[in-house]
């Protein structure tokens, strides 16, 4: 049975409609790339799913549970988090608050889980105190997808990680996905260049002009020529 | 008839203040309601336009005055000019460091320069007379029409008691005209801005101004001649008011009080819409001139009664905001963008 | 020279009153980084409070509750009680004012809430005004003494140290709990981004409650401080202050507290240090005219982040 189930949505910005009839699914543990050129509701679709978006039309389920009325912070409990391109820390404060602020709604002692995740990503742990608003790209990077994980999310969503990365840097931070990945987290990331995403995606999912074109698996998209001209940059 | 009398000569005072109110509404709506600019100083700037056409139009200083400045005794129509001219120097004052900013910093520097203007009016005796304010302000024509009307009822002492005193008050008559000549040019001139490619200009301001600095609009001239042109409107309407009432002090614009009921009126009529400011003003000086009536009817000191009719007045500027932000009159979708 | 003569006991004047205009910064600051407007109601939050602490005071002097004073400062008990209650009573009425009218506001974006703040402000002075009368009310018409602290024939009343004394303590406090609580590190991150808190699931609507209870808070407690210190209150008396605590944190940098505690307390002595010079009456355009040159010279002011 699927994680999450977008059926049929419709979705979009006040009276327009970005997104038409767009369906996915996630199961557990599986990495899944949504690929498409720019303005294809790629973004819409994540915030939909979110909740900073209602839909108009559809459904979507996570967990058994219609989430398509509920606000981010209920779906935060359900076991989701999300991850935004930009501005995806809080710059004022340090390391380790912003992975608290990650953990606001848990009451018990949550000191474990900033050790893991210090395990993980081993830059932050020697820089627990810095002001985050002074790091570079990569590790603020690092700060938001560790604050993401601070409630053992069952599915994180990620929005472009590695759009304003330089490419080695980028080469990391996937790295840092799949090791995420292994600790049995599903992970549905948006790209907009996304040979490096499919290649270690489960399952990819095409879309453009706000509907859904083409999925299989990963490997799959990335061999079909279509596609790599299409929408890979060839 | 006598009753007919007494409501006639409400009507004229009435509409003689909602007029004024109504110039100052149209000078609000270009700032707020075109632009964006957030002025909640507009006391100041008709306090400013009343006191300079008092000291443009009045009478010198006399023995027993603190004042030692001032009463050239020029006609109303520079006092007039003059009004509106001091009041637009003083905007570029306020606007110079605070358009380039967050619209709140406007704000605060507007209710800066209103305040410092009141300190002002109440210290500077040489040159406002401080508390005791400016007496015997002329106003125009008063000599020309009140003695021709003299004259007549003179020359005709058989006359029905009413028609007397309708005839008597004939100068209040011309007075309710000039201030509809005056608020109706401005209005044509308002709309005529608005619809020009200046009135686009600020109007895409006022909507989203990052995007039209991105089209190469310079969008700090264009604040500042839309803060500098509603100042110099309300310069006029303070002008307008001090020839009428003749006597003007620091206490006639009170500076949150003045300022406020011109935000309500431009609210609830509509702001972006310059029929909206009239009607608003109108409106808006009906429900406050009713509620003089009814509270009149309630067991409450003269204090307590002025309060509850500000507390009124706040009630619906909020119920305004929670359930009909755009007021009675919308502003017009314009369906034109910008190049 | 009696006018430089002056100039030390004009500090001391200028630190008491930068400290009430700083508690009121406070506020003011984090409305306006929290919640994302300018506050215009937060002066006639202050007159609420020390009305509140009138009118609780009046009922303790009725019930026969004591007000021996403390040692050398002017009220006792019965004040200390009432002055503590009024605190809370104020940052209730607040909160209601918040869930009435502001909350509901908030999808429409920051100048409606500072339109709306406008509206409050002048209904909230107005009820005091229907209920107490623009007349002065008192706390205490006793008169004080001013003891000398023996530096540069410098005077200060017991009362006055007092006011200096809670205003260092709450700032330390306020300090403390935006550093090292989870509340006061949530209201940072909202400040920071209120978007992405939402989305990290921090509980922003109590964020919000709590930013209004220290708000109100520090707002009741600087104008009961205010009344204490000019013996009356009136329904004036935070609109009167308003545009000093907003010259205070626009001078120390909009949107953060210590900036305006910083620029608080340059606006209190420069307004009264001015007085040597000018006359009283111009104490606000004093503020005024700093503010301005701020503006000018560095708009995110002297503490202030880029916007």
């Amino acid at each position: 049975m699927p994680l999450l189930t977008v059926k049929q949505v419709t979705s979009g910005y006040g009276d327009m409609e970005v997104l038409h009839d767009v369906s996915i699914e996630i199961n557990p543990q599986e990495i899944v790339t949504i690929i498409g050129p720019n303005g294809a509701g790629k973004s819409t679709l994540m915030k939909t799913i979110f909740g900073l978006l209602k839909p108009k039309v559809g459904q979507i389920l996570f967990t058994d549970h219609e989430i398509s009325s509920l606000s981010p912070d209920r779906i935060v409990r359900l076991g989701m988090a999300y991850v935004p391109q930009v501005e995806n820390v809080f710059p004022s404060l340090t390391v380790r608050e912003n992975l608290e602020m990650g953990a606001f709604i848990r009451s018990d002692d949550f000191s474990d889980r900033v050790n893991e995740m210090f395990d993980l990503f081993p830059v932050l742990g020697r820089r627990g105190r810095q002001q985050v608003g002074k790091m570079s790209g990569g590790e603020r990077q690092m700060v938001a997808m560790a604050r993401a994980l601070m409630l053992n999310p069952q599915l994180i969503l990620l929005d472009e990680p590695s759009a304003a990365l330089a490419p080695n840097l980028a080469v990391v931070i996937f790295e840092q996905i799949v090791a995420i990945n292994e600790t049995g987290v599903a992970i549905l990331i948006v790209e907009q260049n996304a040979k490096q995403s499919l290649s270690l995606s489960d399952r990819g999912y095409v879309l453009a002009s706000g509907r859904n074109r083409f999925t299989d698996t990963g490997e799959s998209l990335l061999a079909n020529e279509e596609i790599g001209q299409l929408y890979l940059g060839g | 008839m006598e009753q007919f009398v007494g409501i006639m000569n409400y009507i004229v005072f009435f509409a003689i203040t909602a007029g004024t109110y109504g110039i100052l509404a149209l000078g609000l709506n270009i700032q707020w309601g075109n632009t964006g600019l957030f002025n909640i100083g507009i006391a100041g700037f008709y306090a400013l336009g009343a006191y300079t056409s008092a000291l443009i139009c009045g009478l010198p200083p006399s023995a027993w005055e603190g004042r030692t400045f001032g009463g050239f005794q020029l006609p109303f129509i520079v006092g007039l000019l003059g009004a509106a001219a001091v009041s637009g120097i003083v905007a570029i004052i306020v606007g110079a460091p605070t358009l380039r900013l967050r619209t709140d910093y406007l704000a605060i520097a507007t209710i800066g320069i209103a305040e410092t203007i009141r300190l002002v009016l109440n210290n500077e005796s040489w040159l406002t007379n401080g508390v005791w304010g400016f007496q015997q302000i002329p106003s125009p024509l008063y000599k020309t029409i009140h003695g021709a009307s003299s004259a007549y009822l003179n020359g005709h002492p058989n006359l029905p008691m009413w028609i007397h005193d309708l005839i008597a008050r004939s100068y209040d008559w011309f007075y309710l005209a000039l201030v509809l000549v005056v608020l109706f040019i401005l209005y044509l001139i308002m709309e005529r801005l608005v619809r020009s490619p200046w009135g686009r200009v600020i109007r895409a301001i006022r909507e989203d101004e990052d995007a039209t600095a991105m089209l190469g609009k310079h969008t700090f001239s264009y604040k500042m001649q839309a803060l500098v042109l509603g100042a110099m409107i309300m310069g006029i309407g303070g002008s307008m008011y001090a020839h009428y009432a003749r006597f003007i002090s620091p206490v006639s614009f009170k500076p949150l009080y003045g300022t406020f009921i011109v935000w309500v009126m431009l609210i609830l009529g509509g702001s972006g819409n310059n029929k909206g400011a009239i009607l608003g003003s109108f409106a808006v000086w009906g429900i406050w001139a009713g509620t003089d009536f009814l509270t009149r009817y309630l067991p409450f000191s003269a204090t307590q009664s002025a309060s509850l009719r500000i507390i009124l007045i706040a009630v619906l500027l909020e119920v305004i905001l929670l359930w009909r932000p755009q007021g009675l009159l919308p502003p017009k979708k314009h369906l034109f963008t910008l190049k | 020279m009696t006018t430089l003569a002056n100039i030390p006991q004009l500090l001391v004047y200028g630190i008491i009153s930068g400290s009430i205009i700083s508690l009121g910064g406070i506020g003011v600051s984090l409305t306006y980084s929290i919640l994302g407007f300018s506050n215009f109601a937060h002066g006639d939050f202050m007159a609420l409070g020390a009305y509140i602490a009138l009118g609780l005071f009046t009922l303790f002097t009725g019930l026969g509750i004591p007000n021996v004073p403390f040692g050398p400062l002017s009220f006792g008990f019965g004040f200390a009680l009432a002055f503590v209650l009024a605190i809370a009573l104020t940052a209730i009425a607040v909160i209601l004012i918040d869930r009435l009218l502001f909350r509901r506001l908030r999808r429409s974006g920051p100048i409606i809430l500072m339109m709306s703040s406008i509206g409050v402000s002048l209904g909230l002075r107005n009820i005091l005004q229907f209920f107490w009368s623009p007349q002065p009310h008192y706390y205490s018409q006793a008169i004080q003494p001013a003891v000398a602290i023996g530096i540069l024939n410098v005077r200060i009343k017991p009362d006055e140290m007092f006011i200096i004394a809670i205003a260092i303590a709450l700032v330390v406090l306020v300090h403390a709990f935006m550093r090292y609580t989870k509340m006061g590190k949530a209201m940072r991150a909202m400040a920071d981004n209120a978007t992405l808190a939402q989305v990290t699931g921090i509980n922003t609507d109590r964020v919000i409650i709590w930013t209004w209870v220290i708000g109100a808070g520090l707002a009741a407690t600087a104008g009961i401080l205010a009344g204490i210190e000019n013996k009356f209150i009136t329904p004036q008396l935070g609109w009167q202050m308003l545009l000093s605590i907003f010259a205070g944190v626009v001078l120390g940098g909009i949107g953060n507290p210590y900036g305006a505690i910083l620029g608080g307390m340059v606006i209190g002595i420069s307004e009264e240090v001015s007085t040597a010079f000018i006359s009283t009456g111009y104490k606000p355009a004093v503020a005024f005219v700093i503010m301005i040159i701020m503006l000018l010279v560095k708009p995110t002011g002297l503490l202030g982040r880029k916007d």
